[in-house]
């Protein structure tokens, strides 16, 4: 699998570079500026993008931006996100435009190797991997809203898991259930929160992101 | 011709009205010398005499305003004030009043005001109700009881001679309206001149204010600072050395027991997590990242997602503030919305911010019960804090009921003074 990767210390790269080479990532290119992030992407097309949202030359969000504008060329580019602090109006924007493939996490998470390697995986497969912070504070947003209140504890831990991209598969081996058990509480979330359910996981995982953030 | 008589037809009725204000207010101010100095001059010989005295001064400084807003509305500019801050007890501040140079330059407009300024009203109505009379003479001449009226050089009382005196009011009314216009002026200035703070005095009261700001300004500062050492201190260090504890016995157990020091790497993992999202809190807490990203607007659009109301953001600013500027606003904000969430039950709210004659103003309003009360509570204080190191201003209007409404002024420039926004409202 063809990795992208932009990151601007070197100590960082090198080990995010090692890491991913370890899990069989291919990594074609590591940049440490917005610009040639730009350039690399839409060069290479890469199966996947790990990008951190703050680079030179402005140390602001330049990398956010690259990877928004790189999508915006290129529909469906899968880019991961990694941050040092992560903001709901990034993951909003990063979202936005409803095609998947798309990941924003902590850099803290990496320090979860499994968990990290599945998320980049999850992505380049075209689905979606939130921080748990950015499902939390999302959560917290809708704890006044009536639909959500009439879930129950389980389901809400479900709908949790589920906005931060994982499948049904994964969330029965993260809460110890059957698969079955977890499509019943998924099924039961949609018709609480009016949604249309679907079976493909990446697209129940963009309905719940796109009304946990209405 | 209509168009360059309008703005004198303007200044003849400002003019006038000015001496018509001034009927009123100069036999308030005579009143108030006369009295005043009678009263003060009797109290200085006894000595319980100086709480009337202080009151003497008081009604001074009350009629010295009215006068300034008398002269700013006449000027069209506001007449600035200061005073010398008074302090300590009843004695000391008489003591400061009294040796205050414009206590006695309001006393000398006072006494100005309710002699000349008196007598100089009288003239301006009776000089100009003669002229309109006279304007009008061959209508009711013939009602006079001599028969007419009397010029000295010759006698209105046939309607012939009636006329003759109309044209010589024709011609006095441009003389009279010079004349008017010199005095006015020349009152008017000497009124702003003896009502408003010498240089000095300004500059004194500009000093004392900022020495007050400054000193507030550092106290925060300190107190942030002890606030973040602590933070770190308390949190991040202190995990870090956890984790330094944890990475050592686990290198001691690594060959003798492989599963303890298993054990022991997991736990410094979870440690350093903590670790990193402490840090993350105290670095939101001292510069949010996502301000420095995306300035004023991003910062407060995100800070709004977060809260569990819809907060609708309208921020016009078409430039970068200074970074000092943009984090003061941007904390005040936060907080004024924290105390929202808290205590308004509002179900929403807006913020909205323009940048418009080199001021930045960002009103905060919500649909809540109201009642807040500025006096109460330390927060609003250190707001007012924040901003007074930038000369910034903080009012709060919340009656009972509702909505709250907290404004915030800034003076700012923007990177660049030519904006858009800042032409069109000039």
């Amino acid at each position: 699998m063809r990795v992208v990767l932009a990151e601007d210390l070197a100590l960082l790269r090198d080990g995010l570079i090692r890491l991913l080479t370890a899990h069989d990532f291919d990594v074609v290119e590591a940049v440490d500026n917005g610009p040639s992030l730009l350039r690399a992407l839409t060069t290479h097309r890469p199966d996947v993008a790990v990008v951190d949202v703050r680079l030179p030359p402005t140390f602001t969000d330049e990398g956010l931006r690259a990877a928004i504008e790189a999508r915006a060329q290129i529909p469906g580019l899968p880019v991961l996100v990694l941050s040092q602090y992560v903001e709901q109006l990034y993951a909003r924007e990063l979202l936005s435009d409803r095609a998947g493939g798309v990941g924003y996490l902590l850099k803290d998470r990496v320090a979860n190797v499994g968990q990290f390697v599945d998320g980049v995986r999850r992505v380049a497969a075209g689905g979606t991997a939130m921080d748990p912070e950015v499902v939390a504070a999302l959560l917290a947003r809708n704890a006044g809203n009536e639909p959500v209140q009439t879930l129950t504890p389980r389901e809400r831990e479900v709908l949790a898991l589920m906005a931060e991209g994982r499948s049904n598969a994964a969330i029965a081996g993260r809460l110890v259930i059957t698969e079955k058990a977890v499509s019943k509480h998924t099924n039961n979330i949609f018709s609480k929160l009016g949604l249309q359910a679907s079976a493909e996981d990446n697209v129940r995982v963009l309905a719940v992101l796109a009304y946990l953030q209405e | 011709m209509m168009v360059r008589m309008r703005p004198i037809l303007r200044t003849f009725w400002r003019d006038l009205s000015y001496h018509v204000l001034g009927l009123p207010a100069t036999i308030l101010a005579f009143t108030v010398v006369v009295a005043g100095l009678t009263l003060g001059v009797t109290a200085s010989t006894v000595i319980v005499g100086i709480p009337l005295i202080g009151a003497v001064f008081a009604v001074f400084r009350w009629n010295a305003r009215l006068e300034r807003r008398r002269t700013a509305w006449a000027l069209g500019t506001p007449v600035p004030e200061a005073y010398r801050p008074r302090h300590g007890n009843s004695l000391r501040r008489l003591r400061i009043v009294a040796g205050d140079p414009q206590s006695w330059k309001d006393l000398a407009w006072l006494a100005f005001a309710g002699s000349f300024g008196f007598v100089a009203s009288v003239f301006a109505i009776t000089a100009w109700a003669t002229v309109l009379g006279t304007l009008v003479l061959p209508a009711w001449y013939w009602t006079l009881p001599n028969g007419g009226a009397d010029f000295g050089l010759f006698r209105a009382d046939t309607l012939g001679k009636a006329f003759l005196a109309a044209d010589l009011a024709l011609v006095a009314i441009p003389i009279l309206f010079v004349l008017e216009r010199w005095k006015t002026e020349g009152m008017v200035r000497l009124g702003r001149a003896l009502l408003s703070p010498s240089r000095e005095a300004a500059l004194a009261a500009r000093v004392q204010e900022l020495a007050a700001t400054r000193a507030g300004a550092v106290d925060a500062a300190s107190a942030e600072l002890q606030r973040i050492e602590r933070d770190l201190h308390d949190g991040a260090q202190a995990r870090l050395v956890a984790l330094g504890m944890s990475l050592g016995l686990a290198e001691e157990l690594v060959e003798r027991d492989p599963a303890a020091a298993k054990e022991l790497l997991a736990e410094a993992k979870l440690t350093s997590g903590h670790a990193l999202a402490e840090l993350r809190s105290v670095v939101r807490g001292i510069h949010p990242p996502v301000l420095a990203d995306r300035g004023l607007d991003g910062a407060v659009q995100a800070f709004a997602l977060g809260l569990p109301l819809p907060v609708l953001v309208e921020i016009q600013v078409p430039k970068r503030l200074p970074p000092p500027v943009e984090s003061a606003a941007y904390f005040v904000v936060a907080e004024t919305l924290t105390n929202v969430v808290k205590h308004a039950a509002a179900t929403s709210a807006t913020v909205r911010a323009r940048h418009a004659d080199r001021f930045l103003t960002i009103v905060i309003q919500d649909d809540g019960v109201g009642g807040a009360d500025p006096a109460r509570g330390t927060g609003l204080r250190g707001m007012q804090r924040r901003l007074a190191a930038f000369d910034g201003t903080l009012t709060v209007t919340s009656p009972q009921g509702g909505p709250t409404r907290v404004t915030m002024e800034l003076p700012c420039e923007l990177s660049s003074p030519k904006t858009s926004l800042s032409s069109e409202t000039a």
